[in-house]
């Protein structure tokens, strides 16, 4: 397989090589490391790397990858990281633009006819910044003899990788993670892992969201082990009794041996899933032990079963359960350890999950665990003043302290996936989830407030909808297990047709008990019976609110951005909350949004700390100031109009029994 | 309480019922007072104004508010004095007779309990809009603040109405009775009721300078400054190494009260026009002096978007209908 620079052209282009995409489940060699939660399994790439930044591919160093290559002119960065923030590139920050608005030319392949195929759109610009990282590490001791994959967390945008010299494959989307198989050019020393970045592909078209436009790889890099015998997915299947009291748990888990592999060669077909393992299942051999662990964390069942290809637990039915809900945090734990035929231990899987009922009823209302469900949400961007996107374990625990403290019950991730972390947080600290995919395409639809879709992207194309198909099918599989996901959101403001259509589809076909969201199906109501489970409407006015849930009704309603908290805002924030008490399909809302996005540097006429937005870096075009409407500002300090918040949703809260 | 006659000012001098010596001084020429002291420090860095402006917030700008109200802006900064009368334990003086050379028949400081003023303004809007100030000085100290607005039909609404007291010197702090935090008509249901200090002049770093600081539904307000520009308080120092503001630091505190029901303040380091002339904060001017505006009206802030949506109609202020808000100054102990 060789690496191929169309791809950054090629819409059908996104994944080459990646492993397929599974649970997020932590896997340790034996249990003392379980109980630790320290894997050997499991090593950080982070810290510095070797690194050169080029202005375009004509001029990025292409023979870096080689081993004996010549790295003059190369320098360090820091990774996780980005490009802009390290000093490489320009901060730009625009909103619905496309950030090459009055530089470039540029239409989507395949959508309009005298643009069928962008050739060179991308790989051929003279401005697409290339970042050349390179590692040298030598295999963690216990790691030797296994199969070892890289996993990168988050690169922004379009990446090739090889290890050795040897190309291991190719990934787009940004926000979720991509894998790749080292075992057969892997050694015990001085590997060369090389990272080839570029700043724009035609993921750029999908990745249109409204935040200063990165590149780099901006969040952790680690090795993994896969020993011999593996839980390569966890699929854990709890489901609630309407009684409220029983909980029924199924889990499936893939087993993959040193046989397997779990690359996908051409692009995955998203309904297959993790599914797409290559390999003989007769060669999965031994036995699997199921225990499971209530809240307090207790064994209270296990069961022993021979491995097989796709292990089952089934049916497990489970007398007072308890639930996972808002500010109530019941988390159970399912813990897979796998012996092989000689019965000699070769690992320990564990993934926490919860039990819930989410429950669309009839008349539009939607229920929690019987109870009405009130989101008394907010939109959270991955933010920190002095890093951008790449944010710390602090900065999220942070949040959810700030979350708490205010009555904020659930969040949703506008408008990609975050860090693996935060879902477990959420978990961990009863704030549902509105999990979006990673796609925003605001500038191929709408421009200056007018809608003309003339080259709306995914839209109707069957080949964009591959590509919006894998970002939905990537985010699933990763974080399907998290009881605090309520709501698979499609993306973001992409506008509406038979691909996001699709998008819905493969959600609902997951019936995995969560409700599908997606916004922009207003926009173009020829789809609203295709695309979405609820109403969503982006700052609607209260009486607009009223009137869809009075004369309307057609499916439950809520607002996924309102109250926008652009600089002194928040007035009249009450006539939203008042619209519980009206309307029993009011599902409530998400602010826009959590923090300001805006970088400090130090002013250079006074030499204070300063907070800087967009248009300050000269970067052009920009939308300037439009990025800090948080209800905290970009340093975490909440704005004044946080009591209001608290107040408000604490006032929902406390109707709804303190657990709204 | 004494009242002084002169030929551009007229002075009221008195002891407060604390011992305090006040002495204010109501300008011909500036159209309003120029002095405000007690214990001989001073209050006004120039003559108040009646105020028409807050700094634009986002929402303000996204829904067009300063193409259709921006000038109140200019109404702010540049106003007419158009009359002056004045009374006397509530006997009214001809204006002959204040103004020289009437004003010899008084031969001296007058004694008297109260003493009255009032201010006629007219906006260089268009049309123009009266607008009068009243100040009536009890033998106490106490001064009496009464403000009308005489909305004309074509006027554009108004962001609010009140007074600004721009001080010689940076205020330490302030405290008031009110709602914490910082509050707007449409945005003070989360607040909690008491007294609060506030320490300095916070201002809300929201990215680009604009409103911010604002306390509605507050009883009193007291603002507190331990320096002054008085050179001879730095004590015998000639005025070309004088530092002034310098070595008397005791506190002293100017007290404003509400009368006839709440008001909404803010005490800010900088007046509208700074604030909406900079896009950073680091951009304004080293912090010198205090920005006392208390405001009878105030339109609220809004959150439904910010590209369109206005305030919601309740938490308008029409530029057609007539307002009136009164408070007390007193003077507080140094």
């Amino acid at each position: 397989m060789k690496a191929d620079i169309r791809w950054l052209d090629d819409a059908s282009v996104f994944r080459v090589g990646e492993m397929a995409a599974h649970s997020d489940h932590a896997f340790y060699a034996d249990a003392a490391e379980a109980d630790a939660g320290a894997s050997s399994l499991r090593a950080s790439l982070d810290g510095e790397w070797d690194f050169k930044w080029s202005v375009n591919s004509a001029s990025r160093p292409a023979d870096f990858y080689k081993e004996d290559a010549d790295l003059t002119g190369f320098t360090k960065i820091t990774v996780p990281g980005h490009m802009e923030i390290a000093g490489f590139d320009r901060i730009h920050y625009i909103n619905t633009m496309y950030p090459w608005e009055g530089k470039y030319y540029r239409r989507p392949a395949d959508v309009l006819p005298e643009h069928p195929e962008g050739v060179g759109t991308f790989a051929d610009a003279d401005y697409n910044p290339v970042g050349s990282y390179r590692l040298t590490f030598d295999l963690p001791e216990q790691m030797a003899g296994k199969r070892i994959a890289a996993l990168f967390e988050g690169v922004e945008q379009a990446m090739f990788v090889w290890i050795n010299g040897e190309f291991v494959g190719y990934a787009e989307d940004s926000f979720t993670p991509s894998e790749f198989d080292l075992t057969p050019y892997i050694r015990n020393e001085k590997n060369i892992l090389a990272v080839e970045v570029h700043k724009r592909s035609t993921a750029a078209f999908l990745e249109d969201q409204d935040f200063f436009r990165f590149s780099g790889i901006f969040r952790s890099v680690f090795l993994i082990a896969r020993p011999k015998l593996h839980v390569e997915d966890l699929d854990i299947r709890p489901v609630v009794l309407e009684e409220l009291s029983t909980g029924v748990l199924n889990a499936t888990a893939l087993l993959t041996s040193i046989w397997d592999s779990v690359k996908d060669v051409s692009g995955i077909d998203a309904a297959d899933g993790p599914t797409a393992v290559i390999g003989e299942p007769d060669r999965i051999r031994g036995t699997v032990l199921f225990s499971v662990y209530d809240p307090d964390g207790q064994p209270i069942f296990e069961q022993s079963v021979p491995a097989s290809r796709k292990t089952q637990l089934s049916g497990l039915v489970l007398r007072g359960v308890k639930l996972w809900d808002h500010g109530q945090p019941q988390l159970y734990k399912l813990r897979v350890t796998l012996t092989d035929r000689m019965d000699r231990l070769t690992e320990v899987a564990e993934s926490t999950f919860g039990f819930r009922r989410l429950v669309l009823r009839e008349d539009n209302t939607v229920t929690l665990n019987g109870r009405r469900l009130k989101i008394l949400g907010v939109n959270r961007h991955e933010w920190n003043a002095k890093s951008g996107r790449c944010i710390t374990m602090d900065d999220m625990r942070t949040d959810i302290a700030i979350m708490k403290e205010n009555n904020i019950n659930s969040v949703r991730t506008c408008h990609y996936p975050d860090r693996m972390e935060w879902y477990a947080l959420c978990d961990e600290n009863g704030i549902s989830m509105m999990a979006e995919t990673n796609m925003e395409t605001h500038g191929s639809w709408m421009q200056m407030g007018q809608i003309h879709a003339s080259w709306n992207v995914p839209g109707c194309s069957f080949v964009w909808e591959k590509a919006v198909l894998d970002r939905a099918n990537t985010m699933y599989e990763w974080f399907k297990n998290h009881p605090a996901i309520l709501f698979w959101s499609l993306g973001n403001e992409s506008y509406a047709g038979t691909a996001i259509a699709a998008m819905h589809r493969f959600f609902k076909e997951k019936n995995d008990g969560r409700l599908v969201h997606y916004e922009g199906v207003v926009m173009n109501r020829e789809y609203e019976d295709e695309i979405s489970e609820v109403e969503s409407r982006m700052y609607a006015t209260p009486q607009e609110c009223a009137e869809y849930m009075e004369k309307v009704n057609k499916k439950p309603f809520m607002v996924c951005e309102y109250m926008h908290c652009m600089g002194n805002s928040l007035g009249g924030f009450y006539e939203y909350t008042d619209l519980f008490a009206k309307y029993p399909t009011y599902l409530g809302g998400y602010i826009w949004d959590y923090a300001d996005q805006a970088i400090e540097v130090t002013d250079p006429v006074t030499g204070q700390k300063v907070m800087r937005y967009g248009g300050d870096f000269d970067d052009r075009p920009s939308d300037y100031e439009f990025s800090g409407n948080g209800i905290v500002f970009a340093d975490r300090t909440p704005k004044p109009a946080m009591q209001e918040v608290r107040y408000l949703y604490g006032r929902e809260a406390q109707e709804n029994g303190g657990r709204a | 309480m004494r009242v002084i006659f002169g030929d551009v000012n007229v002075g009221t001098k008195g002891v407060t019922k604390d011992g305090q010596e006040f002495h204010y001084i109501f300008s011909y020429a500036a159209g309003g007072p120029v002095s405000l002291t007690t214990c001989g420090r001073e209050w006004l860095y120039r003559a108040p104004r009646p105020a028409f402006w807050r700094a634009l917030t986002d929402n303000d700008r996204g829904c067009g508010f300063h193409l259709a109200s921006g000038v109140w802006m200019a109404a702010d900064m540049f106003i007419r004095t158009i009359s002056i009368s004045e009374e006397l334990d509530g006997e009214r003086i001809p204006q002959e007779e204040f103004l020289s050379p009437g004003n010899n028949r008084f031969g001296g400081e007058i004694e008297a309990e109260t003493f009255r003023i009032t201010y006629e303004y007219q906006t260089i809007t268009n049309p123009a809009a009266n607008v009068s100030v009243c100040y009536t000085v009890s033998s106490d100290g106490g001064i009496l603040v009464d403000a009308k607005y005489f909305g004309a039909p074509g006027l554009p609404e108004l962001p609010l109405f009140g007074m600004r007291f721009v001080m010689p010197t940076a205020a330490d702090g302030f405290t008031y009775e009110g709602l914490s935090g910082e509050t707007y008509p449409d945005r003070k249901l989360g607040a909690s009721e008491g007294i609060f200090e506030v320490k300095g002049m916070p201002i809300t770093p929201y990215l680009v300078p604009q409103e911010c600081g604002m306390h509605v539904d507050t009883k009193w307000v007291e603002v507190t400054r331990s320096s002054t520009s008085g050179n001879e308080i730095a004590g015998g120092k000639a005025a070309s190494d004088a530092v002034t503001q310098g070595n008397d630091r005791t506190p002293f505190t100017l007290r404003i009260e509400q009368e006839g029901g709440p008001f909404a303040f803010s005490c800010l380091p900088y007046t509208p026009q700074e604030i909406e002339s900079a896009t950073h904060w680091e951009e304004l001017p080293p912090v010198r002096r205090t920005v006392l505006t208390v405001c009878g009206a105030l339109r609220g802030v809004g959150g439904i978007n910010s590209w369109g949506a206005d305030v919601q109609p309740e938490y308008h202020v029409s530029g057609e209908e007539s307002l009136a808000f009164s408070f007390r100054i007193r003077p507080a102990a140094v």
